[in-house]
This record gives structure tokens, C-alpha cells and sequence, in this order.
């Protein structure tokens, strides 16, 4: 790869929007070990005590650390289980459609722009609408509902994402398979799944980073701790922002970061492949 | 046989779509035209137009609405003069595959980052007590800290990094589709460089552009957290509609969703107007 100076200022654009995007979440990093309680500079002292420090008994919300914080604990696991929930729902029902809607079916259209719906529909009115759906219909909102609202925003996502990678000969492999009398069940096994595994895998990653970091949808039919979205929004709602909170948002990043890495790796790998 | 199969494998996500997405709209628009609801039994009383007409002659609607599209519009325009750029000179002037698919994963990461945090992360930069504040004030620019965090500035900046993706990616997209010999036959047919961008490069990459704007528009009409929080008491149409939910009035929160969702609707048959989505994904 030659680089023309030519394309230079090109570059140094698109790393200047790179940086001014990351630029706040590296503070938040760098921040979460100062000494200070304030989120602002200068930093006065490097220390972990914001993560780990033990309780002396009378601090409270925002000075308690987060590794003492058993709320904070509490709304993780929380969010772990609902994500997991929400990202291997999303890899199924993304996968299952994603396959049928390749053929021509009769309504086919009628689905997918439902699905399309579900990303257009602002979140405050699905929200909304989810809380008295429940009522009518006599649900009461548990562990699934936060799960089902981040699927229907994951779907969408994750469908595009799918079905714009597929191998093109797909279903002609799975045509010859098939013709060679292998039951439906075999050429999903040793055809299809072989060839989207990754697309699978990218859809529940895709579906995991959502459902973690919605808030917006979430927040209306969520009790208790709720999830961490929530609970951070309720924490900050009477308490002030210190640098606990910062510890606590090293944390989330650091696992939205480790999961984009995977797929950011599984997208490369497949351009890579083309 | 096999076409039975074929829906069985479509019924999870059409049971999922029918109970999480059209039932519960189906109840907004019938509260909507409720006259009251009983919040205890769940009982929908009546059927009227009055919360239409109330909302369409109360004075303050035209201001919410102004508001409402007023900062969607111009944070989807930030995002546009940010993402056009952004996109073309990814598809343009960077060669390697790979690296353009981790610069666009790259953007993912804000989107995907917990709301608190990415929202309490600006402090430290536009806070009163922050980077550009004290900046400013050390070079003697400004006396008193300007608040940049609590207005609409925080407002916007915090969108564009939220949503300058749902911009990005698919003018990205319509320019990769783009034929180069196209743009080598206009350069060949000695067309100046301004009118090959616009006349052939810009012209063909227009439907990545409207999609982008319907993407970051109906991303914003729904976030009434934001403007909430950080935009220091302004009202949008998400705002109100949280307000009157909060009070329990149900009727005229399921109107005001009513019209934000006929917005929205409106923005996806645009969409479906001038992109051919289907063929993008499942005709190709």
C-alpha cells in the first residue's frame, strides 16, 4: 500500500472524527483512577481505590466503590443474563428468517418490513407501548420483557448485516446437497451452518452490545435494580457524578470494547475472504 | 412439505414482531382515542378524536414540534456535513479492505457504550470546569466558564457521536456501489472535478444520503433522554409524551405516540420511496 501524500489530508480527517468520537471515553478511562472525586482535570493522583477501595461505613451511592457496590453488582448480573438472552434470541430468530427470506415466498415482504419497523418505531413508543400491551394482555413485565424490546431493535441490525454477507452460492451448494438426497436437516448441518457460522456469531454478538447498552426502550419496563443502563440513570438521578461512576463505565466499555473487537474481527475476516 | 417448513421458520420472528411490535402499537392507537382509561382494571373507555383535537389547537404544540424537528433536522445535517466527507474519502482513498472495516467498526463503539456513560463523559471536556472551558479562559477569550454542556451544543455534540454511524454507513454503502468507470468517464470527458463530484459522485450516492437522514431523524425523535437531561428544560414531543405517561394520562401519551409514530411511518415510506431495500439485501 503506497501512501500519496495526496491522500493525506483525507487521512488525518477521518482520524480527526475518530479521535473527537473517542476522545471522552478515553477520558472516562483515564479519569476512573484519579484520586479526585471531581471528573475533571488535572488529575491529582493515581489510584484504584475508585474500583476496589474497602468501605470505611459511612460513604454511600456515589463514594462507595464499585467493587462494594452491590447494587451495582446486582444490576450487572442482571444485564449479563438479559444480554445473553437478548443476543442468542437475536441470533436465532435472525438466522431463521434470514434463511427463509432468501426464497421467494408468498408475504415474505410483509414480515421483513415488520422487522424494518422495529428499528424506524422511536423507542419511547415502543416503550410505551409495551408497558400497556403487558397490561392488557395480563403479562406481568419480568426478566424477558427487557429482552424481547432489545431483540426487536437487534433484528433489523442484525438481518442487514446477515443477509448483505451471505456467500453468494449459498443456495446453490445447498440445492446440490440436497439433489444428492440429503435430508433438510443434513444440508443445514454440514452446508448452511458451515458457511454462516460467522454471520451467526456476528448476529449474537451484534444482539449481546445492544441489549447492553439500551436504555431508552428498557427504562419503561424495568423494576428493582433493573439493568445496568437503568441503574446507572437511576443512581445519577439523585446522586452527583463522581469518578465511581467512571470505574463503573471502565467496566461496561471495556466489555461493549472486548465484544466489538470479536466483531470487528469477524467483519474483517470476511471482507478478507472476498 | 418444504413450504411449510419455510413459514415454520419464519413464525419466531413473526410471533416476536406480532406481540412485541404491532400489538402494543395497535394499543397506543387505540388509547389514543380513548377518553379515559382506568389505570387499575385496565379498562378502555370510549372512542373520540378529542385528544387529537386538544393536542392540534394547544398553543404549545407548535413550539414542541418545532423543537422536535428543529433539533432532529439539524443534528441529522451535523451528522451529514461530518459523515459525507467521513464516507467518501473511506471509499475513495483508502485501499486496504480491512482497515476500512475496522474504521467501520471503529465508529460502532459509541453506540454501543451504556447512555449514562457516554453522556457523563463529556464533562470533563465541555463541563463548566472542563477542557474548553478552561481552555478559553486561560487565553482569556471568555471570564466566566459558557455553558456548553447544558444547552443544545451538549445536545448536539452528544448526537453526532451517538448517531454520525447511522449516517456514515450508508452514504458508505451508495458509494461503494458506484461503477468507477463512471466516474472515469466523466474525468476522461474532461468534466471539471466539481461537476464530477456532483453531477455523477454525489447524484448516485443521494439514496445512501436519505437513508442516513431517516436513520439519525428517527433515532433522535425517540431519544427524550438526551434532550431531558442535558438540554436543560426544552421540550421535545418524546419529553412530553414521557411527562404525561409519568402522570398517568394515558390517553393523551398514546395520542402524542400516535403522531410520532405516523412521523415515523412517514420517514420509512420515504425511505421505501427512494431505496429499493429489498434488492440491497434479498434480491441481489
Amino acid at each position: 500500500m503506497k501512501l500519496s501524500v495526496k491522500h493525506l489530508p483525507a487521512k488525518i480527517y477521518i482520524a480527526i472524527i475518530i479521535v473527537i468520537v473517542y476522545l471522552p471515553i478515553i477520558l472516562v478511562v483515564l479519569l476512573s483512577f484519579n484520586v479526585s472525586a471531581n471528573v475533571t482535570f488535572p488529575i491529582t493522583g493515581w489510584t484504584l481505590d475508585w474500583y476496589i477501595a474497602k468501605p470505611k461505613g459511612y460513604e454511600y451511592g456515589s463514594y462507595i466503590s464499585v467493587l462494594y457496590d452491590k447494587s451495582f453488582w446486582k444490576a450487572l448480573t442482571n444485564s449479563v443474563y438479559v444480554s445473553v438472552a437478548a443476543g442468542l434470541l437475536t441470533c436465532f430468530i435472525v438466522t431463521m428468517t434470514a434463511l427463509t427470506l432468501r426464497r421467494r415466498i408468498p408475504g415474505r415482504d410483509i414480515l421483513f418490513y415488520m422487522i424494518l419497523l422495529g428499528f424506524i418505531v422511536p423507542g419511547i413508543a415502543l416503550g410505551l407501548g409495551n408497558v400497556l400491551s403487558h397490561r392488557m394482555l395480563g403479562w406481568k413485565p419480568s426478566f424477558w420483557t427487557p429482552v424481547m424490546l432489545d431483540v426487536i431493535f437487534a433484528v433489523p441490525f442484525g438481518l442487514v448485516l446477515m443477509m448483505a454477507r451471505f456467500e453468494p452460492k449459498l443456495m446453490e451448494y445447498e440445492l446440490s446437497a440436497s439433489s444428492l438426497k440429503a435430508s433438510p436437516l443434513q444440508v443445514f448441518r454440514h452446508i448452511t451452518l458451515p458457511l454462516i457460522i460467522w454471520e451467526v456469531i456476528s448476529a449474537a454478538i451484534f444482539g449481546f452490545l445492544l441489549a447492553w447498552s439500551e436504555v431508552i426502550r428498557t427504562q419503561f419496563v424495568i423494576h428493582g435494580t433493573g439493568v445496568l443502563s437503568t441503574f446507572i440513570l437511576t443512581e445519577l438521578e439523585i446522586n452527583p457524578v463522581t469518578t465511581k461512576w467512571y470505574a463503573a463505565g471502565t467496566i461496561l466499555t471495556a466489555i461493549s470494547v472486548a465484544g466489538l473487537i470479536v466483531f470487528a474481527w469477524i467483519l474483517s475476516r470476511q471482507t478478507a475472504r472476498r | 412439505m418444504v413450504k411449510y417448513t419455510n413459514y415454520l421458520m419464519l413464525l419466531p420472528g413473526l410471533l416476536l414482531c406480532v406481540f412485541f411490535l404491532v400489538i402494543p402499537l395497535g394499543i397506543i392507537i387505540r388509547i389514543g382515542l380513548a377518553e379515559s382509561v382506568s389505570t387499575a382494571e385496565f379498562e378502555i373507555h370510549g372512542l373520540t378524536l378529542q385528544n387529537y383535537v386538544r393536542y392540534f389547537t394547544s398553543p404549545q404544540t407548535i413550539d414542541i414540534l418545532g423543537n422536535t424537528f428543529g433539533t432532529a433536522l439539524i443534528t441529522c445535517f451535523i451528522c451529514f456535513l461530518v459523515a459525507y466527507p467521513f464516507a467518501y474519502f473511506l471509499t475513495f482513498y483508502i485501499e486496504n479492505q480491512k482497515i476500512k472495516s475496522y474504521i467501520i467498526s471503529l465508529l460502532m463503539v459509541p453506540f454501543l457504550i451504556d447512555w449514562n456513560i457516554r453522556t457523563i463523559a463529556w464533562i470533563p471536556i465541555l463541563g463548566d470546569k472542563g477542557i474548553v472551558n478552561s481552555t478559553l479562559m486561560s487565553l482569556g477569550l471568555i471570564k466566566e466558564p459558557i455553558s456548553l454542556l447544558f444547552g443544545q451544543a451538549g445536545l448536539y455534540i452528544i448526537w453526532l457521536q451517538t448517531y454520525v454511524l447511522f449516517m456514515m454507513f450508508p452514504i458508505y454503502l451508495a458509494l461503494n456501489r458506484i461503477d468507477p468507470d463512471l466516474i472515469q468517464a466523466a474525468k476522461v470527458l474532461k468534466a471539471p472535478p466539481h461537476r464530477v463530484f456532483y453531477d455523477v459522485i454525489f447524484k448516485l450516492s443521494l439514496p445512501g444520503v436519505v437513508c442516513g437522514w431517516i436513520f439519525v431523524f428517527v433515532s433522535t425523535l425517540g431519544d427524550f433522554l438526551t434532550p431531558g437531561l442535558w438540554a436543560g428544560g426544552f421540550q421535545t414531543l418524546g419529553l412530553s409524551i414521557s411527562t404525561f405517561f409519568g402522570k398517568n394520562v394515558w390517553p393523551y401519551a398514546c395520542t402524542l405516540s400516535t403522531v410520532m409514530i405516523v412521523i415515523a411511518l412517514a420517514a420509512l415510506y420515504i425511505l421505501l420511496k427512494m431505496v429499493d431495500i429489498k434488492k440491497l439485501i434479498y434480491e441481489s
